[in-house]
């Protein structure tokens, strides 16, 4: 089994911030942490360094040289930090993560449950959880060491709760012993007796209003869908259900959504009749005459649109903080979205 | 119903099928049954003239064999005092399910398959894959994998009306089921079943109700209750007998995973544990059928209040609530166990997920079931045969397991669950 170690310039003994902005290297053998993990069974053949803040300004090119590397050594399993709390170190170890494990090589990596490497690694490694500093070196080693190995020798690592590692994000699917009928009658049973368990975690996603508008006659209004409305032909190919994308068309010029340049491509509704007015989808003609009555202060330049259907909360949210991250610079204070 | 006015009462007798034989007269003996299926194709062909064909094929378990384009899956059964009330309503006359005796066949199906874009139906939506394997990674994934089926193939008669079509291709099938388990009568069975309810039992063990989502959007996307589409009904009673014997049949052929089948409701794996857990550690309350995939929140509102408020009459303290399909029908799900939640009755959700979890979830719902993760793929396999279409059926190619005809059947029928990785 050949084991890689990726570390930055502090563990990797070259220096502290002094360093932070060495470019990568590559060193025989274990180095720093690698001892422990050596001492913990899992021999380290190759470590890979590079410098904090050299990874966070020159991300693209850190990743290509350490990339490469690990191309040429095949790997069996990859093994990032632990990084503990520190967010640049854990940032890399991320990154480097999420790239390993699209190349097919298998990485642990450990650090605080709220380092933004985490949310870097894309769900793709598995990451032992630490807290926030060296203290908990010898425990993340072991930990480390027992998920290489398994991984390393194509073993199952078990569930987030086994195998000791933070849920990826993913759901995968497992046999039980009981149908879902019994599971849920017994789930029944213990909820009527005060013991409330589920398979499902919650997720729901609360949003309180925003203050009222005051004065819509000055307020710059944009116009938001999930009506799966597009320009005829589905010239981008949005997908008609289970959409893992949205749209942005331009409205300059436009005062209509006519039925000959228009139409609806989403899978959930009967869209015949609403295919003969896109208004209806999208409310551009009354919302072109709000304009010219001055009732409100203007409309941005483009509509926004996706298909409703299937779409799982977590993939709604995420296409609304998008959008939103779009409307918002461009000064949108208000929104008209409309369902189906 | 008897003349004293009560029904008579309900036997379910199941005959265990060990092997199948192909022979010129139907009969039954001693785990082995042969039948004749020329003669079945001929009788389910019948007076239908919306079919140019219909064809009866043998598969066994363990075959090489990919059946695609599967609509619906039937467990054969045949009422024995009155073989012409089978499946009341839909195939036979007008007769109570849910009473007098059943002969069953346990190990068979009956898949019934149509390819309709072959057919000249075309929709805007291609029709979604629904696969059975015989062999192969994907066996496991649905409850037909293992047992002998009969794969009633419906090539519809061109420019009949769809709706047409739909109604011979669902009586055909029904036919098969039924005039494959009339081998039966008159043999002894190996075993019967009541699923009578004990009257006199302890009061203070909780009483559990399930409330049974269906849909019904017109035709390719209706559910029948003796017969007839149940679009636009308020939430009803049923005997969960009348379940368990033929009251309730599917003519939905939307995503394949999450597909109520006909033989789901005949087997239902929730009204036989609930019996069986009546008076031990439970008292089972009764089914209440209500509609999912309703249009407007108005609707979906009033449905789940009126399920609810049935649910107390009663006398449910909790409601395992069933889910129909995926999307859409999920909002059901959750406005009911809200509904159920506000009146106190507690309440359980049965449900899939898709890679990003669920498309709606309300707080009430702190107890849910997962019957697992449908975007999850299974690997691919190239069987020797695929049946019920001619394209390739993604053979050989990685399948998505919502194309499986009921791996996630929200009934709660199948033992697969999705965790966190």
């Amino acid at each position: 089994m050949i084991v890689v170690h990726y570390l930055n310039q502090f563990f990797a003994g070259q220096g502290g911030e002094d360093a932070a902005g060495l470019a990568p290297q590559r060193i025989g053998g274990p180095v720093g942490p690698g001892r422990g993990l050596e001492g913990a069974g899992l021999p380290v053949d190759v470590t890979l360094s590079c410098g904090d803040d050299f990874f966070g300004e020159h991300e693209a090119e850190a990743l290509e040289r350490l990339l490469s590397w690990l191309d040429e050594i095949e790997p069996d399993v990859l093994v990032c930090g632990p990084s503990f709390g520190s967010g640049r170190y854990g940032y890399a170890c991320g990154s480097l993560a999420r790239e390993a494990c699209r190349r097919g090589i298998p990485v642990v990596a450990a650090m605080t449950p709220d380092n933004p490497g985490v949310l870097a690694a894309a769900g793709a490694a598995y990451i032992v959880p630490t807290g926030p500093s060296v203290a908990s070196m010898k425990t993340a080693l072991r930990a480390i060491a027992g998920l290489a190995h398994r991984l390393g020798n194509a073993e199952s690592v078990g569930s987030p709760a086994e195998g000791g590692y933070l849920p990826r994000g993913s759901r995968r699917n497992v046999l039980v012993s009981q149908v879902g009928a019994d599971r849920a009658i017994a789930a029944l049973l213990a909820k009527l007796s005060g013991h409330v368990r589920t398979e499902v975690d919650s997720a729901f996603d609360r949003v309180s209003p925003p203050p009222a508008i005051g004065d819509l006659g000055s307020c710059t209004l944009a116009l938001v869908t999930e009506a799966g409305c597009v320009p005829q032909g589905n010239p981008d190919r949005l997908p008609t259900r289970h959409a893992n994308i949205w749209l942005r068309y331009p409205l300059g010029g436009v005062d209509s959504l006519s039925p000959a340049r228009y139409e609806s491509v989403h899978a959930g509704f009967d869209t015949r009749i609403a295919n003969l007015d896109p208004n209806r989808l999208v409310p551009l003609d009354a919302v072109r005459r709000l304009e010219r009555q001055g009732r409100i202060g203007g409309l941005h330049a483009f509509f926004y649109t996706t298909s409703g259907v299937d779409t799982p909360m977590a993939a709604a949210a995420k296409f609304g903080q998008e959008i939103a991250s779009e409307l918002i610079p461009a000064g949108v204070q208000a929104v008209i979205l409309t369902g189906t | 119903m008897r003349r004293d006015g009560r029904y008579e009462p309900f036997e379910l007798a199941s005959f265990e099928v060990a092997e199948v034989v192909e022979g010129s007269t139907a009969c039954w003996s001693d785990g082995s049954l042969t039948l004749c299926l020329r003669d079945l194709s001929e009788a389910a062909m019948q007076g239908l003239p919306a079919l140019q064909k219909v064809d009866v094929r043998l598969v066994r378990p363990g075959d090489s064999v990919r059946i695609a384009r599967v609509l619906d899956a039937i467990v054969p059964d045949v009422k024995v005092s009155r073989p012409d009330t089978t499946f009341p309503g839909v195939l036979g006359r007008l007769a109570f399910a849910g009473a007098g005796r059943t002969n069953r066949l346990t190990g068979l199906g009956v898949l019934s398959v149509c390819d309709w874009a072959a057919a000249g139906f075309n929709s805007s939506e291609p029709f979604p894959e629904a696969f059975v394997d015989m062999a192969g990674p994907g066996r496991s994934m649905t409850a037909w994998g293992d047992r002998w089926e009969l794969v009633v193939t419906c090539t519809p008669d061109s420019g009949a009306p769809v709706v047409d079509v739909d109604r011979c291709v669902r009586t055909a099938a029904l036919r098969v089921a039924r005039d494959a388990a009339s081998a039966t009568i008159n043999r002894p069975a190996s075993a019967i079943d009541s699923f009578e309810l004990e009257e006199h039992v302890d009061t203070s063990l909780p009483a559990l109700a399930v409330i049974l989502q269906v849909a019904s959007e017109g035709p390719l996307l209706d559910t029948f209750l003796y017969g007839g589409p149940v679009g636009g009904i308020v939430p009803t009673v049923l005997d969960h007998r009348e379940v368990l014997d033929g009251a309730l049949t599917n003519g939905a052929y939307d995503w394949a995973a999450v597909r109520n089948v006909t033989a789901g409701y005949q087997e239902s794996a929730l009204i036989r544990s609930l019996v069986a857990g009546h008076g031990m550690s439970l008292r089972f309350a009764g089914v209440i059928l209500a509609l999912g995939y309703l249009d407007t929140p108005f609707d979906k509102q009033r449905s789940a209040m009126l399920s609810a408020r049935l649910a107390r009459r009663l006398g449910a303290d909790g409601v395992i609530c069933t889910t129909f399909s995926s999307g859409n029908s999920h909002t059901d799900t959750m406005l009911t166990v809200q509904a159920c939640e506000k009146l106190g009755i507690g309440a359980v959700a049965i449900v899939a997920e898709m890679n990003d979890g669920l498309t709606d979830h309300v707080p009430e719902a702190d107890s849910i079931i997962s019957t697992g993760n449908h975007d999850e793929l299974i690997d691919p396999w190239m069987p020797e045969e695929i049946i019920g279409t001619s394209d390739s059926a993604m053979a050989g190619e990685p399948v998505p397991l919502w194309a499986y005809l009921g791996a996630c059947t929200q009934t709660g029928d199948m033992a697969l669950t999705a965790a966190s990785s």
